[in-house]
């Protein structure tokens, strides 16, 4: 029987500010969330600054979770819209970060086409700045406002852009797979 | 769930950011409803360097931003005026507790001084036998062991008593005072200002008293005892603005002085803050 | 010079018309003396003399070596002193961490982190850590009660004055207390009142039994307990000889006389026995040296 208790539990836990159930709650996600800010951002105290803000949101309305989806879902909303605050307010610009092209692997591809389909294909194919635009508001479902924040440009270039990549991703999946 | 789930080259690649964008999006998706990958993940994290953030520092931030509690706006003001933090924090802490009887003292004198300012000798007289008890029942009402929850463990600090009790007074005063005079500014006349010295005399009053009994007691004997003077002084058709010149201005003024420094000569006397049971 | 020890001679109270307490004579040292008596017997007025929070109004008290009829003296002994009083109102809107900040502030923890660090010691030592950021408003009245505690043990202070610290608090809790309190008390003068005779049979080396604000006895707790040697018996009536007798749980009676009889069913006494038996009559010396009001 697992006694170690779930992720609901610990929140209702702090619903009634229990520190010991707070503290497991972090210990299970900051870690990761903490990457994955990293990569939106390589301003290393930004991002920590965005996970304590994270995590006192949380311990602030912890009934802002609506039992309808994935705690770990709702925490990365909260974080990444933490760090875009925290970018509009920090002056220096903080870029995203490069991801260093490697090919995938044979297995991986099977695997990615299992997640992703060929859009993981088509999207290999984009530019870096579509790239960006597209795990920006697609993936990390940040509006065109925040995203534009995040990657430090203007919200035009944000709508331009994010409307050339799916142009060519249509594109590309009416070829088909090559 | 599927049983698929992430092998450790893809872990290593993900925190190295040695992969491409679509496996990220891959991980990343995975991760979201995935409890033994994520704590695959924190672990590989805490061991390669490149991505590691001091999450142990970050905890003691979080942890001290839920916990310590934040000095309010008036403590921080306090500060800046260069009050020293106990201090700040027994004069903000002594009003913290006083909101809701405010807000009741404030709707009374709104009440008054709408009456006052509609002109009638009533309506001053009115204003007049409520303006100058507000003071004393708010400062009884900052030191009062009935209303004043926490104040056994503090009296037995090395924190001065005296202190404690002057800075509680003056605390109230402050807040107490202006929001009178705010609503008396509507009184025509000088009873605007007149009510002063009778609301100073009455909280040195209740202060003396206090070391004989207990603050609240005195308070509301001295404010039903004003109440009846006033009815007295109403029904004998006195014009208000006769009662409060000259020779009673200055009663006043002895009064508050003679009962401070019976306050000051007793003073011993506070450090037992029940003698009355 | 401050010395762990607490001395009253010939200390009297009175409230108007009202004696709480007349005569007391006492040498505290060290270690846990419990206080025990029925309601109105001045155990409250007793511990407020103890920790400075009313003067005597005959005879003298001595805290520390220091006397808290001087001022200065006074402040002195407040900083080395904790009190957990019967009773603590709490500020609304208050968490157990910013009342226990509060204290600690007025008790010259000016140095934040400090503070801090003190203020999470004291509220660990009662089982409190992961509630510091609860509002006491919320929280139970065993759970208040420790927060009262807790800023009692602020600045490990070498006097701790507690009145009925272990009303309304759960089982556990109440083991984790003994255990505090006997750290605390090998350095430390440390009394504390009770209506519950196990607390103090578990936990104190000391007990004055105090009635109608006069002491009735003072002296080790196993001393007290002795003198109801003899004087316990179990049978399956309630004896008409027997200064108090109740049924126990399996059926029997437990009864506790004034005399030492034969030929019945001895028990070991417990502490509760002797207390009932001091309350209700005097037993018949058959030990010297107790002492009377």
């Amino acid at each position: 029987m697992d006694s170690r208790p779930s992720d609901e539990m610990l929140l209702l836990a702090v619903a009634e500010c229990d520190m010991g159930a707070f503290r497991t709650l972090y210990e299970r996600h900051a870690g990761w969330l903490a990457i994955r800010l990293a990569r939106r951002c390589n301003d290393r105290d930004l991002v920590a600054d965005a996970i304590q803000d994270t995590f006192v949101a949380v311990w602030q309305k912890p009934q802002g979770f609506r039992a309808d989806g994935d705690i770990a879902a709702w925490l990365w909303g909260i974080a990444i819209r933490r760090l875009v605050s925290r970018l509009r307010t920090h002056s220096s610009v903080a870029a995203v970060f490069e991801h260093v092209e490697a090919a995938p692997a044979a297995e991986d591809q099977v695997l990615l086409s299992v997640e992703y389909g060929d859009i993981g294909q088509a999207l290999a194919r984009l530019s870096p700045e579509m790239r960006a635009v597209i795990q920006a508001v697609v993936l990390d479902g940040l509006s065109a406002r925040e995203a534009a924040h995040l990657l430090d440009v203007p919200v035009s270039s944000v709508k331009t852009r994010l409307y050339r990549a799916k142009a060519r991703l249509r594109a590309a999946l009416a070829e088909g797979p090559s | 769930m599927t049983g698929w789930h992430l092998d450790e080259d893809i872990v290593r690649r993900y925190v190295e950011r040695a992969d491409s964008l679509t496996e990220g999006a891959s991980v990343e998706q995975h991760l979201l409803s995935c409890e033994p990958c994520r704590a695959r993940v924190n672990a590989a994290a805490s061991v390669i360097e490149l991505s590691v953030i001091d999450l142990a520092a970050v905890w003691d931030r979080t942890r001290n931003a839920v916990e310590v509690p934040r000095p309010s706006v008036f403590e921080r003001l306090l500060r800046g005026a260069g009050l020293p933090a106990p201090e700040a924090r027994l004069v903000a802490v002594a009003s913290a507790f006083r909101g809701v009887w405010l807000t009741g003292v404030a709707a009374v004198l709104a009440f008054a001084a709408l009456a006052a300012a509609m002109g009638h000798a009533r309506g001053v007289w009115l204003f007049l036998s409520v303006a100058p008890v507000v003071p004393c029942l708010v400062v009884a009402s900052s030191y009062d062991p009935w209303l004043d929850p926490a104040l056994e463990p503090e009296l037995v600090t090395p924190y001065p008593v005296l202190r404690l009790i002057l800075l509680r007074t003056i605390a109230v005063l402050a807040l107490a005072l202006p929001a009178v005079l705010l609503f008396g500014l509507v009184v025509p006349g000088e009873t605007a200002f007149a009510w002063l010295l009778p609301a100073v005399g009455f909280v040195a009053l209740v202060l003396a008293a206090s070391t004989w009994v207990s603050p609240l007691r005195s308070a509301i004997v001295v404010s039903c005892a004003w109440l009846t003077v006033v009815w007295l002084l109403a029904t004998r058709s006195r014009s208000p603005e006769a009662v409060l010149q000259g020779r009673a201005q200055a009663g006043f003024l002895v009064l508050a002085a003679a009962s401070f420094a019976i306050f000051l000569l007793r003073r011993r006397q506070l450090r037992q803050l029940r003698p009355w049971r | 010079m401050v010395t762990a020890s607490i001395s009253l001679r010939d200390v009297g109270r009175t409230f108007g018309v009202t004696r709480a307490l007349a005569g007391v004579d006492l040498d505290l040292k060290p270690g846990v003396t419990g206080l025990l008596g029925p309601n109105g017997a001045g155990k409250t007025t007793l511990l407020r003399l103890l920790a400075t929070a009313l003067p005597p109004t005959q005879g003298q008290v001595s805290v520390l070596g220091l006397d808290p009829e001087v001022q200065a003296e006074r402040t002195e002994i407040r900083r080395r002193l904790g009190y957990q009083p019967q009773e603590v109102g709490f500020p609304r809107g208050f968490t157990a961490f910013a009342f226990v900040d509060y204290i600690a502030l007025l008790k010259e923890w000016t140095e934040p982190a400090a503070r801090h660090a003190e203020v999470r010691r004291v509220l660990g030592l009662v089982g409190l850590s992961d509630l510091g950021a609860k509002r006491i408003r919320a929280m139970s009245g065993g759970q208040r009660r420790r927060v009262a505690l807790a800023q009692a043990l602020l600045g490990s202070p070498v006097v701790l004055i507690l009145d009925e610290p272990t009303t309304g608090v759960d089982p556990e809790q109440r083991v984790i207390l003994r255990t505090v309190l006997a750290e605390i008390a090998r350095t430390s003068v440390v009394v504390l009142s009770t209506h519950q005779t196990e607390d103090v049979a578990a936990l104190c080396e000391r007990v004055v039994v105090l009635d109608g604000g006069r002491v009735r006895y003072d002296g080790p707790v196993t001393d007290l307990t002795g003198q109801a040697a003899g004087r316990v018996w179990l049978a399956d009536e309630p004896d008409p000889e027997a200064v108090v007798s109740w049924r126990t749980g399996t059926g029997r009676y437990r009864n506790v006389g004034a005399r030492v009889r034969d030929g019945v069913e001895h028990i070991e006494p417990s502490l509760e026995d002797a207390y009932l038996l001091l309350r209700g009559g005097s037993p018949e010396p058959e030990t010297a040296g107790e002492v009377a009001s």
